[in-house]
């Protein structure tokens, strides 16, 4: 039954290929994800309260905990949202003649192959096949990133392909590393890459081959989560892709690639006793990748690359939290997980409806946006409120609480670093994008109004919950992150 | 057997340096076959090997995989590439030939002294083996960013990805079945995809010169 | 068996065989071009033919073009006492290393790139200027290549370290020996002037290193220098036959002089298989632009390097 999940994005990815009418390809979009979305629920109620779901075949490939589930959830909820958004956003550039009916159904079933690989990512206990699947979903976004097919475009996909296929590739030298360490020991068992058995048995690993294994997965999947000094891809991928593919980009592509770093990171800190190791790398990576975000900020003329920068900020924070890995931190860094993929895909797809009336990514183009789209511009500017840090949203209540991780953790000069870059960015953010709200339209020709009204109810629903979610947070997620950070832990 | 096994894997380390030194591209897709051709005969040894002892086929279908894919289909695809996008012969690198020897010379030196760090690893075999993948990959990398041409870039990408392969293979008698067989999916389709986007830099910017890729900054 | 004995056999075998090196490579070249060539013994007639002519020399050539080819003949004869033919000429192990083979020959090349200096032609000194280009790119690995190969020895005589090769059998079959082997070979290459370095048949000008230098001598000078050449020649081979392919191990006869008989009957074989291997190196490539004979260097150099490496990990 769980295993719909993998099936359900598999075959949709062929389904876009059998019919030309418009409102059908968007029909069996929507049913997709909204299958995807009520899966994961059930499978998230089931998780919460058996532990685990897992099945012996193919050597107990297919694998799903807390920490899984938390990924998958928000997968599942940001297709969703983003694949309703999609309809009307691919309406209005059909209409305006930008893209035709074919390239609708390539993005459709290249979205969902895109989609298919990311839970397949969480799905699996597989190292191997992680790996696999997290090359994977660079191939399945490459042409999404491209799809505009300039100059821009083209280039942001070579990038976007060349650097992260090669620091995926590291990644796997790690993980062959890895399972030479396994091998050394248990020679000839079936298990040797299955991260539940590498966790049982992480004591008797040789750390020395461990250590090397760290950092050659970091540096490999920290590309792909946007780790400074790996981060240059990602302003171009996400502000050349179309805004639907930006919000997934952004709110899970990246959180499936940390997905990853975290169940190698929980071996290494079992292996080694300690967060010693691996702390002082994450840490440092988080605060750098913080503080390159900051300054980048600053300096934006691109409302779409002052968002990618954005992610790498919240990506440097998540990372720090990793990094402090007491279970207080580690609460909020798998929380802040969930609240930057919301609020992220939010800003994205507000940007898209943004670019649409516009037809500019400048943020010297856009003015008087509040006045010309009235509800788009309100949702965009709380949106950055949130995604600033400021309460009552729920980034907010994520970064407070890793504040006070790293007070307890001892860590204060880490600490107060960390609350003078956040505030420097909560600045940069303010300074640069608030020209695009007030002021008057002074785009010659252009009436007020929504272009994309059904993606209107999307961003409503997502502010909603950021919102709802800084105040308080319920008690099945609560507990889910709770086992979750007890898994990284490792007390699982 | 472990003799022709060292000397297959210091073979596929030259190879790389034979990348390096060469100047066309026609050349970097033989000189990768090459090493492809290499990698299979690593694969058929060991797999010969297994079949004669349990009788496991596992890593002889890798080595048949392996020719099928990196010997015959990518080079295939990688020549069709090039004669389609009519590559002009025109310098292609920033640093001259000798000078990039030596510094992958030095990358291999870091490599050999780097690697018996390494404690516990079960015999001095397996740290040859390691030592020359390793210095595959670093060599592959520097391949990539001595590299104008978009082609230049996916063949080092390849090298990287088949010292990854020796790596594998040498040290650990093969992965399991299925990630390998993921592994060279991934692969075919990395390479597909590169080669529809050479095509498509090509259109956009008259030229596979990766130099003109300029336009997104900062 | 004593110094003097093993000393006039090394010499002798050494003298009457370096010319015939040169003839069976010709030879080959020849039939591969389906030419009939030159008879095998063409370089002896050469030798004696010039022996008894006449020579001309420079009225602006100076005391070192004079003493030169016996410095170049005196080098090589010398070097030639330290390398052992075969490990039965035991005598021989208590003259020298290696380090003094391998200046000995740089002697010798010195004084060769003076004398191309000292008649102030132009080929004279274009081809003593790329003779110490090459030499200076090529003996980087000409010494690591051979301290590998002590290394593994323990010892820097080069009767030792045959003695090692010939112990380890046909455990020869190393990565350290090959890389080392390979290496050499280029070194071999590129020190007797062979294609793809420099081509020993022609005299264009733009092209000839080796020739250049000799191009002012004639006469007995000539023929002296010839033969140093074609003795360096043997050398680097010797060296390169007795340290990678010991056959030794493979006769037990008890009787010395039969078996220092079957030993260098091996080492002629050894030597005619390199030099057929050459010949096939000269008809299968073309000479490399002068530029790129760094990068022939740098390939050399890395496969002793990478052979000193293999040993330097493993450790053996």
């Amino acid at each position: 039954m769980e295993l719909l999940i993998l099936i359900i994005p598999l075959l949709w990815m062929f389904l876009f290929w059998g019919s030309t009418r418009k409102w059908l390809l968007h029909m069996i979009n929507s049913i997709g994800t909204l299958l995807l979305l009520i899966l994961a629920l059930v499978i998230t109620c089931k998780v919460n309260a058996s532990g685990h779901i897992g099945y012996p075949f193919l050597n107990h490939f297919f694998y799903l905990d807390a920490l899984s589930v938390i990924v998958l959830d928000i997968i599942a909820i940001v297709s969703f949202m983003v694949s309703v958004f999609a309809i009307g956003y691919l309406n209005r550039e059909l209409a305006h003649q930008v893209i035709n009916l074919r390239q609708i159904q390539l993005f459709y079933s290249l979205m969902y192959a895109f989609i298919f690989t990311m839970v397949l990512v969480v799905s699996t206990q597989n190292l191997g096949l992680m790996w696999i699947a997290i090359e994977a979903t660079t191939l399945a976004s490459a042409f999404l990133v491209g799809f505009y097919n300039q100059r821009e475009a083209i280039e942001a996909a070579w990038k976007y392909v060349i650097i992260c296929s090669v620091g995926i590739a590291l990644a796997l030298f790690g993980i062959v590393f890895l399972y030479i360490s396994a091998v050394n020991i248990f020679e000839g068992s079936k298990s040797n890459l299955n991260w539940l058995f590498l966790l049982q048995n992480a004591k008797l690993l040789n750390s020395s081959i461990v250590k090397i294994a760290f950092i050659f997965i970091m540096v490999g999947f920290g590309t792909k989560v946007g780790l400074v000094p790996m981060h240059t891809w990602l302003p171009d991928a996400h502000s050349q892709a179309p805004a639907p593919i930006s919000a997934l980009l952004s709110g899970v592509l990246l959180n499936s690639a940390l997905y990853g770093l975290i169940r190698v990171l929980a071996i290494v800190n079992k292996n080694l006793g300690s967060n010693l190791y691996t702390g002082r790398l994450l840490v440092t990576a988080g605060l750098l990748s913080i503080a390159t975000a900051a300054v980048f900020i600053l300096t934006q003329k691109d409302y779409k690359r002052m968002l990618a920068y954005s992610s790498i900020e919240h990506m440097g924070i998540i990372t720090f939290g990793l990094g402090l890995a007491t279970p207080i931190a580690l609460f909020a860094a798998l929380f802040h997980m969930i609240n930057h993929a919301f609020t992220k895909s939010l800003l994205f797809l507000a940007s898209g409806n943004v670019y649409l009336k516009y037809k500019t990514r400048e943020i010297a183009g856009v003015s008087g946006l509040l006045k010309t789209l009235p509800i788009t511009g309100t949702v965009f500017l709380l949106g950055l409120f949130a995604i600033a840090g400021m309460p009552p949203f729920s980034v907010f209540s994520s970064e407070l609480n890793l504040i006070i991780a790293a007070f307890s953790a001892n860590q204060i000069a880490g600490a107060i670093l960390f609350i003078l870059l956040i505030a420097s960015v909560c600045a940069g953010i303010a300074v640069v994008a608030m020209k695009m709200f007030f002021g008057e339209n002074r785009s010659p020709g252009m009436k007020p109004g929504e272009e994309n009204r059904l993606g209107l109810s999307v961003l409503i629903i997502l502010l909603l919950l950021i919102t709802v979610s800084g105040m308080l947070i319920p008690d099945q997620l609560k507990q889910l992150l709770e086992s979750a950070s007890g898994i990284i832990k490792g007390v699982a | 057997m472990e003799n022709y096994l060292q000397f297959l894997s210091i073979a596929i380390l030259l190879s790389g340096f034979i990348l390096v030194a060469n100047k066309r591209v026609d050349s970097y897709i033989k000189t990768f076959r090459l090493q492809s051709v290499l990698l299979a005969l690593v694969a058929g040894l060991i797999g010969v090997g297994n079949i004669a002892r349990e009788g496991n086929w596992e890593i002889m279908i890798v080595c048949l995989i392996t020719l099928a894919i990196k010997v015959y289909y990518i080079p295939h695809l990688l020549k069709k590439t090039v004669q389609k996008v009519q590559y002009k012969v025109e310098k292609d690198f920033f640093l001259n030939i000798p000078i990039s020897v030596l510094i992958c010379c030095a990358l291999v030196i870091i490599i050999y002294f780097v690697v018996p760090h390494i404690d516990d690893l079960r015999n001095a075999n397996l740290q040859v083996y390691l030592a020359n993948a390793m210095a595959l990959v670093l060599i592959g990398l520097f391949f990539m960013i001595s590299r104008k041409k978009a082609i230049g870039q996916i063949i080092g990408f390849l090298v990287i990805e088949n010292g990854l392969f020796t790596a594998a293979i040498l040290s650990t008698e093969g992965m399991p079945m299925i990630v390998e067989l993921g592994i060279f999916f991934d692969l075919l389709t990395a390479v597909l995809i590169m080669g529809i986007l050479v095509f498509r830099i090509n259109e956009n910017f008259e030229s596979i010169d990766l130099d003109k890729l300029r336009n997104l900054r900062g | 068996m004593g110094y003097l004995m093993a000393g006039i056999i090394q010499l002798a075998v050494i003298i009457v065989l370096a010319p015939l090196v040169n003839g069976i490579i010709k030879k080959i070249k020849a039939l591969s071009q389906k030419r009939k060539g030159a008879p095998l013994l063409q370089l002896y007639y050469d030798l004696y033919k010039l022996m008894k002519k006449d020579m001309v020399i420079s009225e602006t050539a100076s005391w070192i073009f004079r003493v030169t080819p016996y410095i170049v003949m005196s080098s090589v004869l010398l070097a030639a006492l330290l390398i052992p033919l075969s490990i039965q000429l035991q005598p021989i192990r208590f003259m020298g290393d290696v380090i003094l083979v391998v200046y000995l020959l740089a002697l010798g090349r010195f004084f060769m790139a003076l004398t191309g200096l000292d008649t102030a032609s132009t080929f004279g000194g274009m081809g003593s200027s790329r003779e110490m280009m090459i030499s200076s790119l090529i003996e980087p690995s000409l010494l690591v290549a051979v301290f590998t190969v002590g290394l593994l020895a323990g010892s820097t005589s080069v009767y030792d370290m045959m003695q090692n090769s010939t112990l380890t059998g046909l455990a020869i079959f190393q990565p350290v020996y090959i890389l080392t082997f390979l290496a050499l070979f280029i070194v071999l290459i590129a020190e007797t002037a062979r294609i793809p370095v420099d081509d020993p048949a022609t005299h264009l000008e733009l092209t000839m290193v080796h020739e250049a230098m000799l191009l002012e001598y004639s006469g007995r000078y000539l023929a002296l220098m010839e033969l140093s050449a074609a003795i360096k020649q043997l050398l680097l081979i010797t060296i390169l036959v007795n340290l990678f392919i010991p056959l030794d191990e493979f006769f037990h006869i008890v009787n010395p002089i039969m078996m220092l008989g079957v030993s260098l009957l091996g080492y002629l074989v050894k030597v005619v298989a390199i030099a057929v291997l050459i010949a096939i190196v000269e008809i299968k490539t073309v000479k490399l632009r002068l530029f790129s004979v760094p990068n022939l260097a740098a390939l050399s150099f890395i496969l002793a390097l990478l052979g000193f490496f293999q040993y330097w990990i493993i450790g053996r």
